[in-house]
């Protein structure tokens, strides 16, 4: 009984980390835009579609893979930066959300049109079992838990350190002084936009070994996972969206476990309609921004 | 006045012409000497495919049919109606082929929704339709006894695959304690529910019962659950995506090898077994029929289509080819193309299939084997075909 609940509490870590690196390029881009990124989830689409290719037509081993997915994510990020996301500094709202569905809508079935729709299957990865404190987990996750502290500690490091990271907290907090300032707003939101784009596709491509599947639509669901922890980790919050990523991790696996599958996708919504009531501003303090 | 009299002649000579047009082919369909045979498939669409594999199939035993020197002198002609699947144009193609190319008997469709709309037309009208590929088991328990006496099908359905793969499982594996994890349709839940019908029969039970959506990636959490619950075999009727992750999962949470999958979600594939090898191990899947079947007839077939189509045949070239040859039959039995002869005929049928005898029961259901396939050593094993009786609701 506390084996089983231990072992889905690590089942629930799992898959929060996935969800926190994902999570915390959407909750950045936020910050400096203030525009949800409604397209998050098709950049990894396009880093795990990046490995497969590279495996599948050219047979590269995986971590060569992992970097030409990241890369050429980041190469379409820099197109679509330069396009759309720079001009919505500081445009309405609604523009945001308009421009950032098309873009998903766009990058979506341009994957489908040149690859086809049918599911594909990745192959690369290390996704023989190991055994550590008694479970049993892929190598592969052991190796996403890992990169995700790294991810994060990294990331912390720059907005407290850089100059960039230092700008990007700027801008997240009042785009007008800082253009008084000198600091180049639309710049900073190109880089923390690719920053984002590039987080997401290192997401896509390591966990698709566990998940095996590729397919063109797989972008959307992680946008509707992502979604429900950048609130509740409170938009904008870094430390927030990685310990969101993991309640939500853990609530999932424990629900999955304990009432039945069908019902853990109601878990993110559920845990957001009560957060949205009770702290609109995220579990965390409203005043943190990165 | 002149005008109003041309007008109502007018109006009387096309009357005429109609009438005479109508008599005319009624007259035709009787003294020409074919047998007219409606095929309703998705010609169009996305199960185009399908369509197209039903149509040679049919179209490859019309000509056997007609090289043999026909039906007692009749040679079968096939009019293809396309439904492309969906309930809407396959009435349309259906109301077409009885109207207009006055068909005796149909053969159709694919799909079991079409299927289910298909049954008051011909109803109506008083067609034979004799479906090949609809597995849905409303069909026919609204058929026979059930209400439309027209509607006859010659392919298992959902709750005979479910009941098979279960007499399976309990009678050759021993299995009692099962998981339940199938994919959140109503596919999958429909199937569950066949299971659970019958479970009493074999004194089983279901220890834990869980459905993901489509597109689910994770199932660690549930798959961990099913370990400690002590259950023998998961059965899934799910999507052929999701079988490749479920598989790689167990592999993880070491279920891999001890409890076996069963039911349907493609587990025989080259593809899925290559993804986890160690998890599809023991894998029990049943089908309708496939071409690596080892019988001699079906070996003939899969020989003669894939020599004449340069492309093996799928289970619904096979099914509408085998149709085509049970319609005939009965034709040739009723020694008549008088549909409440050949109606007759069928009912008391007992014709040699590929996959072993088919016969009808009180609900134009035919009483069909499904093959049983084992994954053993990576490679996917036929362990013969199985047939099981129905409970029809009271």
């Amino acid at each position: 009984m506390f084996y089983t609940i231990i072992e889905q509490v690590v089942n629930g870590i799992v898959s929060g980390s996935v969800y926190a690196i994902v999570a915390v390029g959407m909750t950045m881009v936020f910050g400096v835009l203030r525009a949800i990124n409604f397209a998050h989830g098709e950049y990894y689409m396009l880093g795990t579609f990046g490995a497969w290719f590279a495996i599948e037509y050219f047979d590269l081993p995986y971590p060569v893979a992992v970097v030409i997915g990241v890369v050429a994510t980041a190469v379409i990020a820099v197109v679509v930066g330069n396009f759309v996301m720079q001009r919505i500094v500081g445009a309405p709202a609604e523009a945001g959300v308009l421009a950032t569905l098309g873009v998903a809508l766009i990058l979506q079935n341009t994957v489908i049109l040149v690859f086809g729709g049918s599911y594909k299957f990745f192959s690369g990865g290390y996704i023989e079992p190991v055994t550590l404190f008694g479970f049993t987990l892929a190598e592969q996750r052991i190796l996403i838990i890992i990169v995700s502290l790294i991810v994060f500690v990294g990331l912390e490091l720059m907005v407290t350190y850089s100059r960039m990271g230092k700008a990007m907290r700027a801008v997240s907090q009042n785009i007008e002084c800082c253009a008084v300032v000198g600091i180049d707003v639309r710049h900073i939101a190109l880089w923390t936009f690719i920053l984002g784009a590039g987080l997401a596709a290192l997401s896509g491509v390591l966990t698709a070994p566990v998940n095996v599947s590729v397919y063109g639509g797989m972008g959307e669901l992680i946008t509707f996972k992502t979604l429900p922890i950048i609130i509740m980790g409170g938009l904008g919050n870094v430390r927030g969206t990685f310990v969101a990523a993991m309640i939500l991790g853990i609530a999932e696996s424990l629900v999955a476990t304990y009432v039945g599958l069908q019902f853990r996708d109601t878990v993110g919504f559920a845990t957001l309609m009560l957060v949205l009531m009770w702290r609109p501003h995220g579990l965390f303090s409203a005043q943190a921004r990165f | 006045m002149t005008i109003e009299l041309s007008r109502r002649g007018f109006c009387m000579g096309t009357a005429l012409i109609g009438l005479q047009a109508v008599s005319s082919s009624a007259f035709a369909r009787t003294e020409d000497g074919t047998v007219k045979l409606g095929l309703v498939a998705p010609m169009s669409g996305p199960n185009a495919r399908y369509g197209a594999f039903s149509l040679r199939g049919a179209q490859m035993a019309a000509k056997e049919i007609n090289g043999a020197g026909g039906i007692g002198g009749r040679k079968i002609n096939v009019l293809a109606g396309d439904s492309q699947g969906t309930p809407v144009e396959g009435v349309s193609a259906t109301r077409r082929l009885i109207d207009q190319d006055q068909v005796d008997f149909i053969i159709g469709d694919v799909s079991s929704s079409v299927t289910l709309a298909m049954q008051p037309v011909v109803e109506d009208a008083g067609v034979l339709l004799l479906n090949a590929a609809s597995s849905n088991p409303k069909i026919t328990y609204k058929a026979g006894v059930g209400g439309f006496k027209w509607t006859y099908r010659n392919y298992p359905t959902d709750e005979n695959r479910a009941l098979i793969v279960l007499q399976y499982a309990a009678e050759k594996k021993g299995f009692t304690k099962y998981a339940v994890l199938s994919v959140d349709s109503d596919y999958g839940r429909a199937a569950i529910e066949f299971t659970k019908k019958y479970l009493p029969r074999f004194k089983s039970q279901i220890l834990t019962e869980d459905y993901y959506k489509e597109g689910e990636v994770d199932f660690r959490s549930v798959l961990s659950k099913i370990r400690d619950s002590g259950a023998q075999a998961i059965i899934m009727y799910g999507n052929a995506d999701s079988t490749p992750i479920v598989g790689r999962q167990m592999m993880e949470v070491g279920i891999a090898g001890k409890i076996p999958l069963i039911g349907n979600a493609e587990f025989n594939t080259e593809k899925t077994i290559k993804a986890a090898p160690k998890a599809l191990e023991g894998a029990i899947e049943a089908a309708a029929w496939l071409p690596a079947y080892e019988s001699e007839k079906s070996k003939a077939f899969v020989d003669k289509f894939t020599a004449e189509f340069r492309e093996a045949p799928n289970n619904h070239a096979y099914v509408h080819w085998e149709t085509t040859h049970l319609l005939a039959k009965a034709i040739e039995q009723a020694q008549s193309i008088d549909r409440e002869k050949v109606r007759t005929a069928l009912s008391k049928i007992h014709y040699a299939s590929a996959v072993g005898e088919v016969t009808f029961d009180d609900h134009n259901q035919a009483r069909l084997p499904m093959i049983l396939l084992e994954i053993e050593n990576g490679k996917p094993a036929i362990k013969g075909a199985h047939s099981a009786e129905i409970d029809y609701p009271k």
